[in-house]
């Protein structure tokens, strides 16, 4: 336990003029200092793979949707911000979604659908900006959401790593 | 309900032999609306104060601007998906809400988090203390006064913000942490700016200090203003820096340590007469006493590097991912995981020393995905309770420091 110190002031300070001078004396060396101040929407934010944007999904190479629309990523959501169909497809995945809506006004960028996915089908993008006219444009479809693993690998890798624990313990089978 | 509270002379007041009967207003009283939308109200509260003249007479704080049914979207959630609800508490330090949280399930659960974990969640405790003091520093300047202020602890808490960005991805509202421990280890790259911020910022503290606790107005505006005996502080519930501004040497940290808090190295000030004053010293104690924590903190997180800041358990954390990838039974409980969190049926209570008081989580599971009850012990709850107290019978003017001083986020407050 201290016991906070409580200053008497002294003659000088209660005089207040000394003080308004040292106080502009303050203000006058920061002029001085260099400017912090970002200059947003000319000077964009810098992003990387740490940075948890809007969650996009992840499509192969090959143009293939790697989400097998299981919805766990539809649980996982706080914000019930997204929408599940899936449908049956002849892929080796068997199944993919018909419709995945995202609605961008709901989703609070938690990053959990991210983290309950299995299939590495969705990550959170380094897009950050949303504006739009409408509600209706900001809840965005499969074909808004998808994304070029290429655009989103460093996030997967980024992700991986996160998430690699208990190196002591053995997989359960 | 009315307090009535009789005061001797303070600065400001009228002095003893003012007559009312020659005041041309005296007896009219004037009710008053402060806020919701005041900016010195620091969010949405609103005041309805009686005013003879200058003076106010009786005053009633109205809360639930902001209710937004946190309790109940707990309970209609589920466990694991309160947590980014938690962050948007107290807004000004989500990560300390989020540990609040973690340690009740936690106990409710019977987890040990690991050492590491235990380190991390220390440290993210601390700069978030320091974050949301910095906040009170800026805006409680600017009410009364002392603009610098503002611009200047935002500057430094900007610096806080974009470490936490260089953690988590985000700048508010992090959610990293989860039952178990915290999300992701702090690596090597977001220590190095930690350190690099608190070493520089005990010189910062300085240069607030030297704007403030010696200049003249913030001495006057806050000096035996708004008294709080450390009896009046205990029978209204308050807790944190307002309890020990009024000399009661109580810190949930030394009292029921948690994460380790007892192998930390700090002292807790406390003041002695208790008015805004001494609550503004207390705080300003408090950011070094944290910055002197989160250093020792930074120097376990080099010993204990490559430790695991996640428990090992199956029931409650989500397994590694490339693991999930190639074995069926790690599949099964991500599965389990997302879709059905059980804890086990009980109740558990955990406070922890938020910047604002004592913080606390009170959870009953019947031991399904979905808790019984969740209840937020808000210390903001219990600051805004204290307004009429100390703000009845003295000047308009006053009350602005008050409020300032006791510092609250009404998004706790409403919940
Ligand atoms: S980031 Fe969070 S809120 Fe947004 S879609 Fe994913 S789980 Fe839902
Ligand atoms: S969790 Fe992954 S695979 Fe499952 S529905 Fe969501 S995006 Fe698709």
């Amino acid at each position: 336990m201290v016991i906070v110190k409580r200053k008497e002031l002294s003659f000088w300070e209660r005089l207040y003029l000394p003080e308004v001078v040292r106080g502009l004396s303050v203000t006058m060396r920061a002029i001085f200092r260099r400017k912090i101040t970002r200059q947003y929407p000319e000077e964009p934010l810098a992003t990387n793979e740490v940075t948890r944007g809007q969650p996009r999904l992840a499509v192969n190479e090959d143009d293939t949707i790697r989400c097998v629309s299981c919805g766990l990523c539809e649980i996982a959501c706080p914000a019930y911000a997204i929408t599940i169909d899936g449908q049956e497809t002849d892929r080796f995945i068997e199944r993919e979604p018909e419709r995945f809506d995202i609605d961008m006004l709901r989703c609070i960028l938690c990053g959990f659908c991210e983290e309950a996915c299995p299939k590495d089908a969705i990550f959170m993008s380094e897009e950050l900006e949303l504006a739009d006219f409408s509600r209706e444009a900001l809840v965005y479809d499969i074909e808004k959401l998808k994304r070029p693993i290429s655009a989103l690998q460093r996030r997967s890798d980024y992700v991986y790593k996160l998430n690699d624990r208990w190196h002591s313990s053995s997989s359960t089978s | 309900m009315t307090i009535t509270r009789t005061f001797e002379y303070a600065p400001g007041a009228p002095p003893d032999d003012f007559e009312y009967e020659d005041d041309p207003v005296h007896g009219e009283v004037m009710q008053l609306n402060m806020g919701p939308q005041h900016p010195a109200t620091h969010g949405v509260l609103r005041l309805l104060v009686e005013l003879d003249g200058e003076i106010i007479r009786r005053t009633e704080p109205d809360v639930g601007y902001l209710h937004r049914g946190k309790e109940k979207s707990c309970e209609s959630l589920g466990w694991a998906k309160f947590f980014p609800h938690t962050d948007r508490l107290d807004y000004v330090q989500p990560l300390m809400n989020n540990i609040g949280y973690a340690l009740a399930l936690e106990k409710l659960a019977g987890i040990d988090v690991p050492e590491r974990g235990q380190v991390v969640r220390v440290l993210l405790m601390e700069i978030s203390r320091i974050a949301a003091h910095l906040i009170y520093l800026g805006t409680t300047g600017i009410d009364l006064g002392a603009v610098t202020m503002f611009f200047n602890t935002f500057k430094e808490r900007e610096k806080i913000y974009s470490i936490l960005d260089a953690y988590t991805g985000h700048r508010m509202n992090n959610t990293y942490v989860r039952i178990g421990g915290v999300y992701a280890d702090v690596d090597e790259g977001v220590e190095a700016l930690l350190r690099e911020f608190l070493v520089q910022f005990p010189e910062q503290i300085d240069e607030f200090e030297s704007l403030l606790t010696s200049n003249r107005i913030w001495y006057d505006r806050n000096r035996d203003v708004g008294v709080l005996t450390a009896d009046e502080a205990m029978a209204w519930s308050l807790t944190g820096p307002n309890l020990r501004g009024s000399g009661v040497d109580h810190d949930l940290r030394k009292a029921e340590p948690y994460s380790g808090y007892e192998t930390y190295d700090f002292e807790v000030p406390v003041g002695t007469i208790g008015d805004c004053y001494d609550r503004y010293l207390v705080r300003v104690e408090e950011m070094r006493q944290s910055t002197r924590i989160a250093l020792q903190a930074l120097t376990r997180l080099a010993e204990t590097r490559g430790g695991e800041v996640l428990a090992e358990d199956r029931r409650y954390v989500l397994p590694p991912r490339d693991r999930v990838q190639s074995s069926m039974e790690e599949l099964i409980f991500q599965f389990k995981i997302v879709t059905d969190l059980r804890l086990p049926a009980g109740r558990a209570y955990h406070g922890i020393e938020s910047s604002k008081g004592e913080l606390g989580f009170f959870v009953a599971s019947d031991g399904s995905s979905k808790p019984l009850r969740c209840h937020i012990r808000a210390p903001g709850l219990m600051n805004v309770q204290a307004i009429p107290l100390l703000a009845e019978g003295r000047l308009f003017s006053d009350m602005v420091a008050i409020i300032g001083s006791l510092d609250f986020v009404m998004g706790e407050v409403d919940r």
